[in-house]
């Protein structure tokens, strides 16, 4: 009956971990049912391999032959690769410049000065809110493509996470270029710093993209059993909160003029769009507010 | 009209009534044909026939022989027996006044 995944050699424990791994893509239910299969039929390691990759790659290559993959794609997958790169970019760099100012200036006898302690707490707000929005982006983002499409999310993830590096490689460094030439200017002395110049856009690209946006796509595929009503508030939150990127940077200014024009920002449907960008972090409160009294009352 | 392995699996699990599951099944389709047959053919076959209504799917229990795990079932419903009939008559139609065994040698 096949070769035993925990004795065999060291080739067929590898297989059969890889196929452990790959059989995380298909369904619980199928996952079972093929992984019994290759059992009874008593495949060797890599015969398992073949059989499970087969699966995946038509389960994934299936829904391909239909428009709607290629309309997400276009419509979802590359802008907001593309925005949250240019968005995490533009947030990494006006940040480092207050991260240099601490991290590379630090003076111990600044901490006796008042108005030290008024800029510290002024600075560690405005970024807060800067790497706040860009997390709640990025998981809004993750969200709207999990849910979107459960089945597609091992494809649409690599794609979209295949566009953000993208973005963040060529596309973002070649749209400052073009949109602000001499962006860096009195910010000179740190970007000089190949650290606050590479690594840093990176390390936000990180922590505030990629990992929000995987816990927004782990949310968004749940979203199947939540109730219908509460289902269309997410999406209208969700929906909500990507126009609101584009809105609020300065730097994507080029693709709507909005935020040039002043008057608008009075608009109370403007405050309120401000707002729902972090939506994410209420419906977290919430779920986790949910689940302890879900628990406490099964445990009564 | 079906295509071959659709009917190839439709005729299996027919054959296999209540023990027609995915092991079973792809077992039937070497025996018969002499080639591999992939899961992925089987199992993506399987659920264009259950979207279709040729086929209706349920999770089995799970089986010490299947290390726990539990079998797809398989059952042909009547659409799915209609389908197949059609697909075995056209092909035994076209087939009229052919003999494979006579031309096969011929060619050789």
């Amino acid at each position: 009956m096949g070769d035993d995944p925990s004795r065999g050699p060291m080739m067929t424990r590898v297989c059969w971990q890889l196929v452990e791994i790959l059989s995380l893509m298909l369904h619980p239910d199928e996952r079972q049912a093929v992984r019994g299969d290759l059992v009874e039929f008593g495949a060797t390691g890599s015969q398992a391999l073949r059989d499970v990759l087969g699966l995946v790659v038509r389960r994934q290559a299936t829904p391909w032959t239909h428009w709607r993959p290629w309309l997400t794609l276009a419509s979802l997958v590359v802008p907001l690769g593309m925005l949250l790169s240019v968005v995490s970019k533009s947030t990494a760099d006006g940040s480092a410049v207050y991260v240099w100012m601490y991290a590379n200036n630090w003076k111990w006898d600044d901490l006796g000065n008042a108005g030290f302690w008024y800029v510290f707490v002024e600075t560690v707000f405005l970024v807060f809110k800067w790497y706040l929005a860009l997390a709640c982006w990025s998981w809004t983002s993750g969200f709207v493509l999990g849910s979107i499409s459960p089945r597609m999310i091992p494809t649409n993830g690599v794609l979209f996470f295949l566009m953000l590096l993208f973005g963040a490689l060529v596309g973002a460094p070649r749209y400052f270029a073009y949109v602000w030439p001499f962006r860096y200017g009195a910010k000179g002395p740190v970007f000089s710093l190949v650290f606050y110049r590479e690594t840093f856009p990176l390390i936000v690209l990180a922590l505030l993209v990629v990992g929000p946006s995987l816990w927004g796509i782990r949310q968004g595929e749940r979203t199947e059993r939540l109730r219908p009503l509460l289902r269309q508030v997410l999406w209208i939150a969700a929906m909500a909160t990507l126009p609101a990127m584009v809105i609020q940077n300065p730097e994507l200014s080029v693709f709507l003029k909005v935020f040039r024009r002043r008057e608008i920002w009075d608009a109370w449907q403007i405050w309120l769009l401000q707002l729902v960008v972090y939506w994410p972090v209420a419906y977290l409160v919430a779920s986790a507010i949910g689940r302890h009294r879900h628990r406490r009352m099964t445990s009564i | 009209m079906i295509g071959e392995f659709e009917y190839l699996i439709l005729s299996a699990a027919t054959r296999l009534r209540e023990d027609a599951y995915g092991a079973a099944i792809r077992q039937e389709i070497e025996d018969a044909t002499r080639h591999g047959c992939s899961i992925g053919a089987l199992y993506t076959t399987l659920d264009r026939l259950e979207a279709k209504g040729f086929i209706k799917t349920r999770m089995g229990n799970p089986t010490p022989r299947r290390g726990g795990r539990p079998k797809r079932m398989v059952r042909v419903t009547a659409m799915g027996i209609r389908a197949a009939s059609d697909f075995y008559t056209a092909v035994t139609r076209v087939s009229r006044d052919v003999s494979w065994e006579t031309i096969r040698v011929a060619v050789r």
